[in-house]
């Protein structure tokens, strides 16, 4: 047992120890929060407060022309439509095939469940690369189509054990119940397991979608034709490979000094990450869940 | 083969995901054959010539001069991403784990785990924005009395702007395993610390600490196999004129030399080398482990 003093002693460190944290936590906070609000600010300001470098918090000499010219000639609606399409189309076959498999993998008495098995584990811990990737593609003759980015990552062997860990965690009775009853195979899957699977199906929907909308690297390698890129490529197109020296407008507001190069390309960053922080705040339950439902299960 | 017949139902379910996993991920680890051959695209992967000798294109990697600063970039690069992003996610956790008041604590670790929505095109957009002369890094640096410098030009900022982006993205999202394991301590603990005058430090140490350990460890073995397999896009991204040479890590060289340069089966064997020796590496830290505490290794 402490004496009476010690714990007085021990009482004040730790209230110190508390302000000390609150004080640090609200810094990292704002460490994590000030890059973005720098880039709507920049986004929106004058070209002469932005080559000074005055702009901070919020947007000073307000200016909305980097977002006129971005829509007007970058072609961002059509690379919202390419990016959303090729995520629904994406997530919709990941999350039926995986379903129809790991339903399958999950019967206890289903002839084929350990060949199976042996026959996905085997891809966890071998894999082809970039190259063998790149040139079935090509063999496949999937260059510039939008298959490309959808069928090869539709199936991984992760997500199907994932898949069927939950699937264990529904009691088998329902299922047999179901069976008397007279329902197939499919039937069961469709109306038994998913409707009780709904927090699997939201965090991988949900990681699927911003998953495809993230990605630009099998874009890169697979889709040449300008007009059936996805939005991420929009963005290393205005910001690296100065692709905004075709779009004469913008090239000549920019030598006229009416506006910074960093108008339009914080514009296009924002235009690129806005869908995904308008729907993080509502969302964020699930994307937390998914961390932890993967390390649990997988 | 009766029994077969009888679940036709349920092999037809299988299907579509077995064909598409042969055609994906099977076919691609045929193809890794390339590496031993001296790939002729016409005659396809079997009917190309074995390569004489049959090493032939790891011979060539290992022989050549660039090689080996492309080696030492990716391992400094590794070890620098490891170093830093490892231990953050976990100190995070326990000061997050020791804040009071429910509010603020759910509003800090919501905030943390934006970055990680961010693509890497964004990321690295944002990194070239923010070291630019004009930029937020370069607001920061005369605020601490430091001149204006443009940090994209030359490789001297590459690493600081690489690995603090990757701690920025990945501190938050990354403490989630430990919370969780953190909320697995029986309060009881604490109460009985309390009772015997333990400060906070020595809660930390002997409560919080051992409740993370078996966590710290699995993830230690499995970021261990990730060194060289740097996050090659971002590399990719940040790469320009003036930096080029001394960013070029193993798999930003797999990607010029296979699908820039069409040297296939070079860039196959360089690939297939990096795997190995990332395999080598997981192997090996999960036996070290072994070593150290036996109840926390992998298999």
């Amino acid at each position: 047992m402490a004496s009476q003093k010690m714990k007085n002693q021990i009482y004040v460190g730790s209230r110190l120890f508390d302000a000390a944290l609150i004080v640090f936590m609200a810094v990292l906070g704002l460490i994590f929060v000030y890059p973005f609000l720098n880039v709507i600010a920049v986004s929106l300001s004058s070209n002469q407060m932005i080559s000074t470098g005055q702009v901070t918090w919020f947007p000073k000499e307000f200016n909305t022309l980097g977002y006129g010219l971005l829509f007007a000639e970058a072609n961002i609606w059509g690379a919202y439509y390419n990016t959303i399409v090729i995520a629904i189309g994406a997530t919709a076959f990941s999350l039926t095939l995986t379903s129809l498999l790991a339903y399958v993998l999950m019967l206890r008495d289903f002839v084929l469940r350990k060949p199976l098995t042996i026959y996905l584990l085997i891809t966890m811990f071998f894999s082809g690369g970039t190259v063998p990737t790149y040139l079935l593609i090509m063999d496949l003759g999937l260059i510039n189509s939008w298959w490309s980015l959808i069928l090869p990552n539709a199936v991984s062997a992760y997500s199907v054990f994932v898949y069927r860990a939950f699937y264990r965690g529904i009691s088998y009775e329902i299922r047999e119940a179901a069976r008397i009853d007279g329902a197939g195979e499919f039937r069961i899957l469709l109306s038994v397991y998913v409707p009780l699977s709904k927090a699997l199906y939201a965090t991988f929907g949900l990681f699927s979608l911003v998953g495809v909308w993230n990605s630009f690297y099998d874009a890169l390698l697979y889709i040449r034709d300008q007009g059936r890129q996805p939005i991420q490529m929009v963005l290393r197109k205005i910001v690296f490979t100065s692709g905004t020296s075709t779009m004469t407008e913008i090239t000549d507001m920019l030598n006229n000094g009416l506006l910074n190069a960093k108008n339009v390309q914080y514009a296009c960053i924002l235009a690129t990450i806005g869908p995904i922080l308008l729907v993080y705040p509502f969302l964020q339950k699930y994307f937390a869940q998914g961390m932890q439902l993967g390390a649990v299960k997988g | 083969m009766r029994k077969l017949w009888q679940q036709k139902t349920l092999i037809l379910m299988a299907i579509p995901g077995i064909v598409l996993v042969f055609i994906f991920k099977y076919i691609p680890i045929y193809g890794i054959l390339i590496a031993f051959k001296d790939y002729k695209a016409a005659r396809g992967v079997w009917g190309s010539e074995w390569a004489d000798p049959f090493l032939e294109n790891f011979i060539r990697f290992f022989k050549n001069v660039n090689s080996m600063q492309v080696l030492w970039n990716t391992l400094r690069v590794g070890v620098a991403t490891l170093v830093w992003t490892f231990p953050m996610p976990m100190i995070f956790a326990i000061l997050l784990n020791e804040l009071k008041g429910i509010w603020y604590k759910r509003t800090i670790q919501t905030v943390s785990y934006v970055p990680h929505f961010i693509s890497v095109v964004v990321i690295v957009s944002m990194l070239n924005g923010f070291g630019s002369v004009n930029g937020m890094f370069n607001d920061v640096r005369e605020w601490f009395g430091l001149a204006r410098i443009d940090m994209n030009n030359g490789d001297k900022y590459f690493l600081l702007q690489y690995v603090g982006s990757a701690v920025w993205q990945g501190v938050g999202w990354g403490s989630i395993l430990y919370l969780s394991a953190l909320s697995n301590v029986d309060t009881f603990l604490y109460d009985v610390a309390n009772i015997d005058g333990a400060n906070r430090w020595q809660k930390i140490k002997n409560i919080a600490w051992p409740a993370i350990l078996p966590t710290t460890s699995v993830l230690l073995i499995l970021n261990a196999g990730s060194i060289l397999n740097t996050d090659f896009t971002k590399i990719l991204l940040m790469q320009n004129d003036s930096n080029r040479s001394q960013l070029e890590v193993l798999s930003t060289f797999v990607y010029y030399q296979g699908i820039v340069r069409g040297n296939f089966e070079y860039a196959t064997a360089v690939n297939l080398f990096v795997s190995v020796v990332g395999f080598l590496m997981v192997y090996g830290t999960n036996m070290a482990v072994r070593k150290i505490n036996p109840e926390n290794n992998l298999w």
